[in-house]
Parts: C-alpha cells; structure tokens; sequence
C-alpha cells in the first residue's frame, strides 16, 4: 500500500510534515465539528439534563430522549414548518437573484467603461428622492429637509473630492460594496415604513427584495475577479466571429465561469438563509424565517437550549447538503477569478 | 406535562417515524395568507380543560370574527392561548390567531404596529408596565366598563394590586390580567429545618443564611454549592432583582408612594443616597455567595442551580413553585416574601433612617417588606383602533383566559408561565396539589403568594413613558458596571440618576411627573 | 478597425447606428476593453442599471430616513408618536456628552507606555510628511490631504492611548469594535491561509476536510452565539471537566474585561474563519506551480518560495477578502450580545450593538447617531485602505 503521506512531487512537503500537517487538519476538524456534536448531544436531552452538567455520550452518560424533537417537528408543527419553507423560499430566490443581476453587473464593470458623471449622479440620486418626497410620508416636512441637505451633502463630497477627473468603474464598485457598510439596525425602521406604504409587510416578497439588494455588492465583487481573469481571446474572436454580447456571454462566459457562479451562489445563499435582523423588523406571523425561531428559543425564562439545537441542526441540513454536493464547483470556482483580481 | 420516551438505537429512525405519523397539523382555517396566523395543532391538552368546555354545538356569537393575538414564542403564554382557542372558537365561533414573535421583540413590534398605523394586531398579550407607552398615544382601549360588568371575568377575584394597580392606568383599566408576577425568595426547607433557621425575614439574614452554606455540598454529589444564586446577566432580565433589593429601603408607605421617583419633584430615588449604596452593596454581596460565572448567569440558568439543588437561596418569579416537581428541589422548596429592611430611606435627607410606626406603618414585627411586583404579570390588552367586532371578540377572549375556572388550571402548570393572581387560586389548593406538588409544598408557596398579593405596600413596576429606556438602558448598564467594578457605588448612583434625569428632561419633567403620579394612583 | 466595420456590414439583421459603433471603438481604443459588438451600446445599459437601480432605490430611502432620524427624537404624546428634530444632540451626547464615557470611553491621562506610543507615532508621521513634502513629487492639495489625514491619525492614537494604555482610562464601544476587527482579521486570515496552505498539499482526506471547514459559515450568527454560549459555559458546559482539571473551578472568565473580549473573538473567529479559508484554498489551488517547483528545485527555502512567488500571487484575492471582512466585522454585534450583553459591564460593547441596545428601547435617534458615526468611521477606514492597498499592488503587477 502506498504511504498516504508520501512525497508525491518535489513541490510536497515531506513525510513528516505532511503528517503534522493532517494532525493539525484533525484537529481544527475537531475544533469545527465538536459543538456541533454538542448542539446534537443536546437536542436529546431534558431542561433538568441540560441543567445538571455536561453528559456527553447518549446512552452512557445519560438517557436520551426525544422530547425536544417532538416538540419542534411535532408539536409546533406548523409553526416550524412555515419558516422553514419560507427561509428555502427566500433563501433560493434570493440568491438565484442577485447572482443574476450581480453577475451582469460584474461583467459590465469588467469588460465596459463607465464614466458617471457627477451630474449624472446627482440628477439620479435627486430624482429617486424627489420621487419618495413625492409620495408624502408620514413627516414630509423633515424627510424633505433631511433630503434636501442629504443630497447637497452627496453632491458636495463627490465634488469635493474628484474635481479633477470622473468618477470611474471602481467607483461605482466601491459605491456598491459601500452599501454594506450601514448596520441593518439603521436602515430597519425606514424599510418597515417603506414596507409599510407599499403593503408588503409581513410579506416574503419584501424580503426577497431586501435580500438581493443586501448581497448584491457581495456578488459583484467575488464575481468581478473572477471575470477580470477570464481569457479575452476567447470573447473577442467569438465577437469577430459576429456574435452579439448576448450570445457571447449566453454560450462562451457563463459555461466557463459555472463554477464562479456555484461559488457564489453558495455564499450569498447563506448570507439570505441566516438573516436576522430585517427578517423581525418586516415579519410577523406570515413571512417568519427560521432565524427568528432559533432567536425565540431564549424565552422568558431563559434560552431552550434543547429546543434550539433541534432547530438549528435542521436549518444547516440544507445548506451542508448543498455545500457537499457543490463544493468542487467552489474550489476550482473562486480559484480561477482569484489570479490577478 | 413533559412526557418521557424511551430511544431505540438509532436516532434517525423514531425521528422518522414519528414525523411520519404526526397527528394531522390541519389549521382550522385557510384564510388568505394575510390575515392567516398560526393556528397550530393543541399538544396533548390537560383533562381538566377538556371537562370545562361543556359546548354541545359550536356558538356563534362571534361567527366570522378573525382576533390576531400578537404575543410571544412559547411554550409559556403562547402555549396556553393557542391550546384554548379552539374551546374559545367552540364557545363563541371567533377565530383566534396567535402570532407570536420573539420575548425581547414584542415591545418594538407592537409599537411599531400600532403607531404607524399598520394596526394588523387586534389583541396584545402585552407587559403591563408598558402602558406608559402605549396609553399616551391613545392605542389601547379602555376597558372599565366592560370589566365591572362582565360575570366571566370575576373582577373582584382578582387581588386587589392587580385590578387597582396593575391593569389600571390613571383612573381606566386598560387590561385583564392573565398572570401575576413578583419577586420571591426560595429557600431549602431541608436545610433550614436541619439547621432550625427561619427563612429570610430581612436582607442582611439573606446574607448571612447565604454565607452559612456557601462552600457546603447541599446535593450530596460531593462538589462545594453555593449559598445563593441570583442572575446578574447584563442585557437579559437581571435588572429588576437590584430594585427587589432596594425596594424594601425607598418605599414604606404603601403603593402609592412609589419606589422609583419622589413624587413631588421627580427626583430619582435610584440615585445618591444611602439606600442606594446599601442596595448595591448587598447586591454585590450576593455574589460572593455565588457561582463564579454568575455576573453572566440568566435566570434559566440560576432557576437550573436551585432544581438541581446546588442553591440555598435563590430569588425567581412564581415558577420555582411550579417547577420543582421532578427535580432534586421537589418537597424541598420554600418560598417566602421578599425579604425587606429595617431601615428606611429618609427622602428629604438622603440618608437611612430606622424603622418605626411614622417611617414604616406597613411593618411587619419591624421589617419594612416591600415585595416587587417586577414586569406586572402577562395580561391582555386590546387595540383601540381595530373595529369593534373584533374589539368585543378580543375581549371575550381575553376575560374566557382569565376566568378562574380556566386561570386556576393554567397557573398550576409551569409551562404556561402563568403565576397565580387571583385570590381563588390560593384558596383552592386541588389544582396544586394535582399538579404534583405535595401539601406542605402548596400550603408554603401559596401562603408566600399570598402574604405578598396582600401587601399593601407591593412595589408597582415603573410604567411611565419610556420606561424601557429608564430601566434596560439606564439601570441595566450601570449595575453590571457596579458588579464589574467598572464604577464604585458612588458613580454608579450618579450614573443612573444622570441617566434618568436625561430622559425625563427629554420627554418633559412635568409630564413625566404627571404620568408617574397617574400611574400611582387608583380610584375605585 | 477593419474587422469591425466588415462585421457591421456582413450582418445586417442586427444593425446598430453608426454613431454608437464609433463609440465603441473609440471607448475600445481608449480603455481597452472588447469591441465591435452589435449590441454593444444597449447591453452597457442592460448589464449594469437594474443592480444599480435596485440598490440606490433601496438605499435611498433608508439612507436618508435614518440621517433625519439621527437628528431627531421620538416622542410619545396624546394621539400619537412624533419624530423632533433636534439637530445634532445625539451626536452631541455620544462624542461629548452622556453617553461619551460608553461611546469613545473613559480618557485618562497617559501613562509612560502611553506617551512612548503618541511621540512615537507623532515622529514617525512627522518624518513621512516632511518626506513626501520634499521629494517634491506631490502637488500641494495632497500635501494638504496627507497633513489632515496625519493630524487625524495621531488624534485617533491620542484617543486611543488614553482608553488604553492610561491610568484608570477604559475603553467605549468604538475601541472596544476596533479591537474586534483587528483582532478578528488577523487570526482568522492567518488561520485561514494556513489552513488552507496544508490543505493545498496531497493529504488523505482531503475533501472531507474542505466540506468540513465550511459547516461553521452556514449557521446562522444567532445560532453560532448561543452555542458558544453552551461552549463557553465553564458550570455546565462541555469544557467543564478541563476547566476543573486546570484548577480553575473558582475562576471564571466572564468578570474579566479581556478575557471576555478574547472569548468574543474567539467566537468570531471560530465562525468567519471558513469564508476566508475557502477563498484563500481556492486561490492556492489555481496557482501556476511551475515557478514554485523551478524555485524550490534551484535550492530556494520553503519560506523563501512562499514569501517571493506564492504570496504576492494571492495579493488581490487577499485584499478583496480582507476589505469584506472588514466591512462586515465592524458590523459585529450577535457574539457579544448573547453571550455577555456587551458585559462584563461595558467591556464588549461594540457599537452596533450599543445601537442596538438603544433601538430596543425606542431611542431611535440616538441608535441611528451611532450607526452614522459607524458609517464613517468605516468609510474613512475603508477608502484608506483600498487607496493604500490598490498603490501597492499596482506597483508590484
């Protein structure tokens, strides 16, 4: 039998090394896997069990019981049932979404040159305010102030910082990944009047939306050094060839760069599925996602660890099964973008 | 009513199974998708309420009627609405949904819903000292009539601090309780018993029964316990337990002269002043008697210490009461009254003056108690601007919920979370014991509820506007910066009347002072 | 070019103005990108404007609705609720006022180390300025630029040291969230390169490994809180039995501002790790080894290889994964939270969940001060470093 930890080529590292090296994998393996054992340990057990101390082996330290599996999957039926899907929902649109547009946009940033101009700018962001003045919410007169001097701030900024040259394509990249910036905690109760205007409340639709607007700076720029890499060639004699951009990017880009893509879907999809925050400002009873049954399992009286390992090792299901089967799309996905970003 | 299972090998399979054969989670209604709540399937329901609900054919009072409840994730408080509603429907033929969102959210949520007007709730089962909040702004509907002449509801069985005070808010009742929550001290009746000590009648016993055992192995597994255990979490619920402990020096002189503010000027008795200092000090005493991680111990996990018998002292809620069955504490709790101080704050003075019949008349053998009526009780409060169809269904609802002879069912089963507050439910004692608790358990712990519902000088939890700011914002931050030593008593007493005084200056000390003395008040 | 006009005409089903093909070929010529594509004008527009679109609708709003309410206060009164403009009192009580003791800190007076540090750091910008002052390359409104930014630097280091490195100083939630990031950063790149470096090599196991370092990422943060809760709990939880065999039994880590903190970025690293560790494999895994192997067989160390030809290789994935980092770790708010409410006392209160804290209790005006403040300290922090890094490697490509 081949020595598993045999040289293979000059570039290896040696023998001993290489089992250090698997050691050392075991044991952050170890490190990654052991709560979640913990949290499986725990979904077994009874409040009294939790209370007493660490049992950690069902069946030899303590007795197991299903308890807490029944209440989540049984007993709450529905009430589980509904976020669930909701989060599937929401999680997969989304992220089928703003790969999409992400991607389109990533591709534009990379292969086409943008040169906003700050009055171009200005005349958007302006007519895209005026647009919610417009629309009179529940206090014109300081939304149309805090407006007004919001805008002048914008203008004068841009201004005050490029008068000697347009703004270009790492412009608008830096403005979108900007975006991220703000903590959803700013932005919730404008989105929950938002919402609220347009009825969409309590709505998976609102977050769907919500979400492909918050991922998609994440996209653009995974995607944009992943394209920035792509061999031109191949895109330029398709193009003399007489191929339009559509057809190019249809049967030449998106083949080549599936694996890209996975890579980032995968990212963003767990970005959407774990969201909190927006998720219990713009739900109640309807569009409920399961991080908010995880965060309810801390209950009056203390958090129900027995009901909340239940409830997360169902919501990571999925989503390793997902990594699982697409994980060698990540790697040699994200690789190729990654050479000279 | 936790069932036990006994697990085959492999868990995969009964889990599989069992999914399998769920009963049918069939929702009784399939309304529209925006006004469908979550009616879920009642979980193996007690006998005894099956027996209440005589209804031959469904009634149909309210035929057609929706009540959206907002409330919180069980299993307590949600667990009880949802398994009623559909004897309720059965009663009346309105529909209840139970939307319940997270405990720490439904505050925001309700706000948020009613002051921009999205009003999708029509019910809120709701904190009582929220009203400040609420109240102003006109979103809950005044109740009074409706409860004085409603022979469902048995007003007058409800003790007298929860109708006068808590449901009460200048002079209107604006909800019916479900629940009655106060401070209580729990005690190993072994111990005390083996050691013939008399449960904490004043705080520096506490203290000194805490120090007698702290180090001992009290559960026989030979590792050291501890003499006391009280969550000190920061950001959880740990804050009111300083005002237990203060409560017994800044009031004396019944409800209505109030533990928080002077309620002549607005001056915040959490502040400077010998009453303070002393409270903060024996706050931080108790956790020398304490597990070491206690500073981030919540109450799940103090409440764990006492049932697995690694506490001889503890301070909680009703639920110990109710959750010792079963466990290592079973036939071994007691509860008493909040143990109080023979000293006084001498307002006009700041400084700690001793007990008399001047200073303390409420007294009792010269011990001024003064139990914390912390968080109010879960009750139920109705939306002023829903239409009135569902305004009376809401509240037929709520007055079904706290009829005593459904109330006496659910205050015995600590799932619910729902505590005793009516003088019947400790008066008969059946439902106790068929609970599981023994006689002498349910004669202790009814007593210590009772001697404490019957106080008239019950500390009335602050319900002025912007209560939540005064009291998670202001006095949470600066008593985890005591017990951390990041401020001394002194700064730390200047912090929280800093911090009050901003927020009463931001929102008009004359109002405030005007809410304050309302919320005090009662007019029978 | 002549191609490209031959294709104009060669297909005329899809005819495009002359006008915009001359564009395009004078964009092509001057930037470099594709040319002579039919469509070319309107897929400029198509690709790009509905994620723009989108996001500036969605941010608008928000943006401004939450700067009005950064200046305003919520008020409760007959009839209703109301929003008062208050002009710039939040920000006000935060910088100077009440809440400054919790915001920036508690600022003493230096001790040695501290001074040692301020002069150090004054000399040191000092002397950089006067260099590029007479190296004579930079245009006056830089030199201008460069003093502004090295006067806010030293007065960022001044705040620093005496919430740090002073007597009886403490540090507020803006330290306090600078420690995480930094921290956060450091370990979780330097544990996600190496292991990605091993796992780069031919080890069995290998892809057991890949799927396995990923599972942390795909737990929601809240989740991840509560079970290092579980973890970190030295009573009950499962570390309880070394805790004890250390000797610990009566210690705990949670009244100690620093080890609170380290077990925040513990927690942190523990969950972030992965999405740097994938991204960093994935870069490892597509390098050319053709240098590498020449290098290594010309007699080059291992370390050598890896400083000169592997690293500079992985630069630019490297700096777009730590700019994301830094983003969203200054965003950090769910590890402290649950497990210790921003305790001991205020030891790990960072901001957003100091905002956080005040939007639970209706003090919306105040808690959008914060995250404004938030959102400028991160955009300064985040144009330095992206106009630092993209000189770097546009002078090492």
């Amino acid at each position: 039998m081949r020595n598993p930890f045999g040289r293979r080529s000059v570039t290896d590292l040696s023998p001993p090394a290489k089992l250090g090296a698997f050691v050392v994998l075991l044991f952050w393996a170890f490190v990654v896997l052991f709560p979640i054992y913990w949290l499986l340990v725990t979904s077994f057990k009874t409040p009294y069990q939790v209370d007493k101390g660490p049992f950690y082996v069902p069946f030899v330290d303590f007795q197991p019981t299903l308890d807490a599996w029944r209440y989540i999957l049984v007993e709450l039926g529905n009430d589980t049932l509904r976020p669930y899907l909701n989060t599937v929902i929401v999680g997969l649109s989304s992220s089928v979404i703003a790969l999409l547009m992400g991607a389109a946009a990533a591709y534009a940033l990379v292969r086409f040159t943008y040169r906003p101009r700050v009055g171009a700018i200005g005349l958007a962001i302006g007519s895209v305010a005026f647009a919610f003045i417009a629309t009179a919410l529940g206090a014109p007169f300081f939304l149309a102030a805090g407006s007004g001097v919001a805008i002048f701030a914008i203008l004068a900024q841009a201004i005050g910082r490029r008068f000697t040259r347009a703004m270009g394509n790492s412009d608008i990249a830096f403005w979108l990944i900007s975006q991220r910036i703000l903590p959803p905690i700013a932005v919730a109760v404008p989105l929950y009047v938002l919402y609220q205007q347009i009825g969409l409340l309590d709505n998976i639709v609102a977050l769907i939306v919500t979400y492909v607007a918050a991922n998609l700076p994440i996209v653009v720029w995974l995607m944009r050094d992943y394209f920035a890499s792509l061999p031109r060639e191949l895109e330029e004699s398709a193009a003399v060839d007489g191929a339009s951009v559509y057809r190019i990017v249809r049967s030449i880009v998106l083949p080549i760069s599936a694996p890209g893509l996975v890579a980032t879907f995968l990212i963003v999809l767990v970005f959407a599925w774990n969201e909190f925050l927006i998720a219990l400002v713009l739900t109640s009873a309807n569009a409920q996602t399961m991080p908010l049954q995880v965060a309810a399992q801390n209950a009056t009286r203390g958090p129900q660890w027995w009901a909340m390992s239940v409830l997360i090792l169902i919501m990571i299901t999925p989503v390793v099964a997902m990594a699982v089967a697409l994980e060698r799309f990540i790697t040699r996905g994200i690789l190729v973008g990654a050479l000279k970003g | 009513m936790v069932s036990r299972f006994r697990s085959i090998a492999a868990a995969i399979v009964p889990i599989l199974v069992l999914t399998a054969c769920s009963p049918t989670a069939s929702p009784s209604a399939s309304s529209p998708p925006a006004s469908t709540g979550t009616a879920s399937t009642p979980p193996s329901a007690p006998a005894a309420s099956a027996s209440q609900v005589a209804a031959a054919s469904p009634g149909t009072k309210f035929k057609g009627v929706n009540v959206n409840i907002l409330t919180f994730n069980g299993p307590q408080v949600a667990e009880p609405l949802q398994r009623r509603a559909p004897d309720w429907e059965q009663l009346t033929g309105g529909h209840v949904n139970v939307v319940a969102v997270g405990f720490q959210t439904i505050y925001d949520k309700a706000l948020l819903d009613a002051s921009t007007g999205t009003n999708s709730f029509d019910a809120y089962v709701f904190d009582p000292q929220w009203m400040g909040d609420f109240t102003g702004p006109g979103y809950l509907l005044d109740l009074t009539d409706r409860v004085k002449n409603d022979p469902q509801l048995d007003w007058n069985d409800i003790s007298a601090f929860h109708r006068d005070f808590n449901a009460t808010y200048n002079g209107k009742v604006y909800t019916i309780p479900l629940d009655g929550d106060f401070h209580m001290v729990y005690y190993r009746t072994d111990l005390l018993a083996k050691d013939g000590l008399k449960p904490p009648a004043t705080w520096d016993d506490y203290l000194a029964i805490a120090q007698k055992y702290n180090g001992q192995d009290l559960n026989g597994d030979g590792q050291p316990d501890y003499g006391s255990c009280i969550a000190k979490k920061k950001g959880a619920q740990s804050y009111w337990w300083i005002i237990s402990i203060a409560a017994g020096l800044l009031q004396a002189k019944g409800t209505n002269d109030g533990a928080f503010f002077d309620t002549s000027n607005m001056n915040p008795l959490f502040g400077p002043n010998e009453a303070m200092t002393k409270a903060l000090e024996t706050y931080a005493k108790t956790a020398e008697f304490g597990p070491p991680d206690e500073l981030n111990q919540d109450v799940g996990g103090s409440r764990g210490l006492f049932t697995t018998g690694r506490c001889a002292l503890t301070m909680d809620w009703g639920d110990i009461g109710t959750l010792a069955p079963g466990t290592f504490a079973q036939d071994k709790t007691g509860a008493t009254i909040t143990p109080g101080w023979k000293q006084v704050l001498d307002r006009a003075t700041g400084k700690l003056v001793a007990c008399d019949a001047t200073t303390c008349p409420n007294a009792v053998d010269g011990v001024n108690y003064a139990p914390f009526a912390s968080f109010g009780g879960w009750s139920g409060a109705i939306n002023a601007k829903s239409p009135k169809a569902n305004q009376d269904a809401a509240y037929d609802f709520l007055s079904y919920m706290s009829s005593p002879a459904i109330s006496a069912v659910d205050v015995t089963l600590g799932r619910t979370g729902f505590n005793p507050y009516r003088t019947s439910q400790f008066t008969n004692k059946q439902p106790w014991l068929d609970a599981g608790l023994s006689q002498a358990a349910t004669d202790n712990y009814l007593g210590a509820i009772k001697s404490t519902l019957e106080n008239k000088n019950m500390v009335l939890d602050l319900r002025i506007p912007l209560t939540k700011r005064y009291e998670q914002d202001v006095l949470d931050t600066a008593v985890s910066q005591y017990l951390a030593k990041e401020l001394d008593a002194a700064g730390t007493e200047q912090a929280i009347a800093d911090g009050w005084n901003a927020i009463t200056d931001e929102a008009g000390k004359d109002k405030q002072l005007a809410a304050y003395v309302a919320s005090l008040g009662v007019q029978r | 070019m002549a191609s490209s006009d031959s294709s104009i005409d060669a297909a005329p089903q899809e005819p495009v103005p002359s006008g915009s093909a001359l564009r395009v070929r004078a964009a092509r010529q001057a930037t470099g990108t594709l040319g002579a594509w039919r469509s070319d004008g309107a897929a400029r527009w198509l690709f790009i404007w509905p994620a723009v679109l989108l996001i500036l609708v969605l941010s608008i709003f928000p943006l401004v609705a939450s700067v009005a309410l950064s200046l305003s206060r919520l008020a409760f009164h007959q009839g209703g609720v109301d929003l008062k403009l208050i002009g710039f009192a939040n920000y006000q009580q935060l910088l100077f006022g009440l809440e400054r003791s919790h915001f920036l800190g508690v600022l003493r007076t230096p001790n040695l180390i501290g001074w040692a540090i301020v002069i150090a750091t004054a000399a040191l910008t000092a002397a950089a300025w006067i260099r590029s002052a007479r190296s004579g390359r930079v245009r006056p409104m830089g030199l201008i630029l460069r003093l502004i930014g090295g006067l806010l630097l030293l007065g960022s280091v001044w705040i620093l040291v005496q919430a740090l490195a002073s007597d009886g100083g403490r540090p507020g939630a803006l330290i306090v969230t600078l420690i995480f990031v930094f921290a956060g950063i450091l370990f979780q790149y330097t544990l996600g390169l190496g292991l990605a470096m091993l796992l780069v090599q031919q080890i069995p196991w290998r892809r057991f490994f890949r799927i396995v370092f990923l599972v942390p990422l795909t737990i929601t943060p809240v989740g991840v809180g509560y079970m290092f809760l579980m973890m970190t709990d030295t009573s009950k939880g499962p570390l309880e039995p070394i805790w004890v065999a250390l000797g610990l039994r009566n210690f705990t880590w949670v009244t100690d501002p620093w080890l609170a903190r380290l077990a925040v970025i513990i927690g942190d690293t523990w969950q972030w790790t992965p999405f740097v560790f994938i991204v960093l494999l994935a870069a490892l895994e597509s390098l050319d080894q053709e240098v590498r192997e020449a290098a290594l067989v010309d007699g080059a160390g291992r370390w050598q290889a890896f400083r000169h030809i592997t690293l500079p290789a992985i630069l630019p994935v490297t700096t777009t994964i730590v700019l994301i980092r830094l983003i969203e770790g200054f965003k950090i708010i769910d590890m402290p939270n649950i497990l210790l409410g921003g305790g001991p006392g205020t030891a790990t209160q960072s901001m957003t969940l100091q905002a956080y804290i005040d939007w639970n209790t209706l003090n919306l005006g105040r808690s959008a001060a914060i995250a404004y403040l938030l959102l400028i300290l991160v955009s300064v922090v985040a144009t330095v470093y992206v106009g630092f890094v993209r000189r770097r490697v546009t002078e090492l490509a």
